[in-house]
């Protein structure tokens, strides 16, 4: 063989027009030399005469009159709600769009869940910025619970000994903060 | 003086039917010929053909000329061809014999440049190989043969790059060579 | 059309390899190994109107005692495994033992004990926002109260 595989693609692009002058210029000489691109070419332009006689010849057996009408018809009828709802459904989201919206939501409502795991914290304070006592046992001793709500502040206050374990200091502090 | 297309479209766009009639006019046989070298079965080409022109009219008032007319209309042509070779439960030995039908008619004999026994088994087995690419083949084969489109064109109509249409045209070409070889 | 009949495949498994991967990052955000538990004890008191600096990021939360005075006396941090648990020496002879028990909903579940010498003066079982705090206070001390600010984030 002398090289000249590579040179079918050429032949193609030459017969579908899509060669440069110069380029198109320098295959014909080729061709001219070559008696196995030749016959290429010639294998080629068959079979593009073969596929346009095929699909050619039929179109010709076919009276355009009555798809005219059919057309028309169609054009004219008037489309139930739900065959027009359909069609805008189907224009606005071909397939290749709606392959991708299934995958794409499973994607994002898993983020969403997961998302606390990645950014703790993220949805910023809320109800569930409070701590939340599940059992308080202060020993027989007064104990008082407080939630404020501006800072989202648990606070779990154990008051004196009344008996007074700290005399001294009850002289000199409140027995509780002042809440 | 007639009319261009871009000129037609425009009175279409301002609801005048008789342009749309002239579209079509213009375009059925193409169309025709686009989808059939798709679906290889007679009515599901014209019902389908038939659609692409109905939605062309439902979408005509989108167009803004970002492509030529011609582009557009193929485009629906072709996806709409697609869609319906999904769903084709005939059988493409239909057409096939469909030909053979036409093929047996004197008139047709007459007519038909292929006429000898030679070129109709080359017909059958072109159908045949045909039918054997897969639709993205099949579109830039048919689209480049009857309409002989630039590769700039036929990449707008399908969806792809003029690099990927030149090489799927050359595969095309490559498998129907390979099995038309004793007829080429 | 052959890149659109692969699409869909291509964008199943690209979803499928992403909750994969989701799966596994939040079964093992599920079970943590080690807690890290701060303790801030602080003097609370109207003796004078100081306000340690140090104690900026609790200040909002510590006005809610009304004091007029809040000093840090002590800040310590340790690692606790899950299921573990350590004891913090406290100012004026008590003792925080701190327990981490679970881990859901990115909440931390404590246990905790405040005692004083052997006598203990509060159990609780209290679960807090990771990285959040709650405060345990009351106990006198100088002339004022005993604050702990209490704090737990995952490690």
């Amino acid at each position: 063989m002398n090289g000249c595989e590579d040179k079918t693609a050429s032949i193609e692009r030459w017969l579908d027009g899509e060669l440069s002058g110069a380029e198109s210029e320098s295959l014909r000489a080729h061709l001219a030399a070559c008696a196995e691109c030749s016959e290429a070419r010639r294998r080629l332009e068959k079979l593009q005469s073969a596929l346009t006689g095929v699909l050619l010849a039929e179109a010709q057996r076919v009276d355009f009159a009555p798809f005219r009408r059919a057309v028309q018809l169609r054009v004219n009828e008037k489309r139930p709600w739900h065959q027009e709802a359909l069609d805008w459904m189907h224009d606005a989201f071909p397939v290749s769009r709606a392959a991708w919206v299934v995958p794409a939501l499973i994607v994002l409502l898993l983020a969403v869940v997961s998302l606390e795991s990645y950014l703790p914290g993220w949805r910023g304070a809320g109800r569930n910025a409070f701590a939340t006592v599940d059992s308080i046992d202060a020993y027989g001793r007064n104990v008082a619970l407080l939630r404020e709500y501006d800072t989202k502040t648990t606070v779990i206050w154990l008051y004196q000994d009344q008996e007074g374990e700290n005399e001294g200091a009850e002289e000199t502090a409140p027995a509780g903060p002042a809440f | 003086m007639e009319l261009t297309d871009r000129e037609l479209v425009q009175q279409c766009q301002a609801g005048e039917m008789s342009a749309f009639q002239e579209l079509v006019s213009r375009y059925q046989q193409k169309v025709y010929m686009v989808i059939l070298g798709l679906l290889h079965n007679r009515e599901d080409a014209l019902e389908v053909a038939q659609e692409t022109f109905f939605r062309a009219y439902r979408k005509i008032s989108g167009f803004q000329g970002g492509s030529s007319f011609y582009t557009w209309l193929y485009r629906i042509a072709v996806n709409l061809a697609i869609d319906a070779q999904r769903r084709q439960k005939r059988n493409p030995l239909d057409f096939r014999e469909t030909m053979d039908d036409l093929l047996e008619s004197q008139d047709e004999a007459a007519r038909d440049p292929f006429a000898d026994l030679h070129d109709k088994e080359l017909r059958e087995k072109l159908i045949s190989a045909i039918n054997d690419l897969t639709p993205e083949h099949k579109a830039v084969i048919v689209l480049r043969t009857i309409e002989g489109l630039s590769y700039k064109d036929i990449g707008e109509i399908v969806g792809c790059s003029e690099g990927t249409v030149m090489s799927r045209l050359h595969y095309a070409r490559k498998k129907l060579q390979d099995k038309l070889s004793a007829f080429l | 059309m052959k890149v659109l009949k692969k699409l869909p495949l291509r964008v199943l498994l690209f979803s499928l390899l992403a909750m994969l991967a989701v799966a596994v990052t939040v079964t093992a955000q599920k079970q943590p190994q080690n807690f890290e538990v701060r303790i801030g004890a602080i003097l609370a008191s109207n003796q004078s109107d100081e306000f340690d600096a140090r104690l900026k990021g609790l200040e909002k939360q510590l006005r809610v005692l009304k004091y007029r005075s809040y000093r840090l006396l002590t800040d310590k941090s340790e690692n606790i495994p899950w299921k573990g648990s350590k004891v913090f020496e406290i100012p004026g002879g008590r003792s925080l033992m701190v327990a981490p028990q679970e881990f859901q909903d990115n909440r931390i579940g404590l246990q905790v004990r405040l005692t004083e010498g052997q006598k203990p003066l509060l159990d609780t079982t209290v679960r807090i926002a990771n990285k959040g705090n709650f405060i345990l206070g009351g106990p006198p001390h100088e002339g004022g109260v005993l604050v702990l600010s209490i704090s737990a984030a995952v490690q």
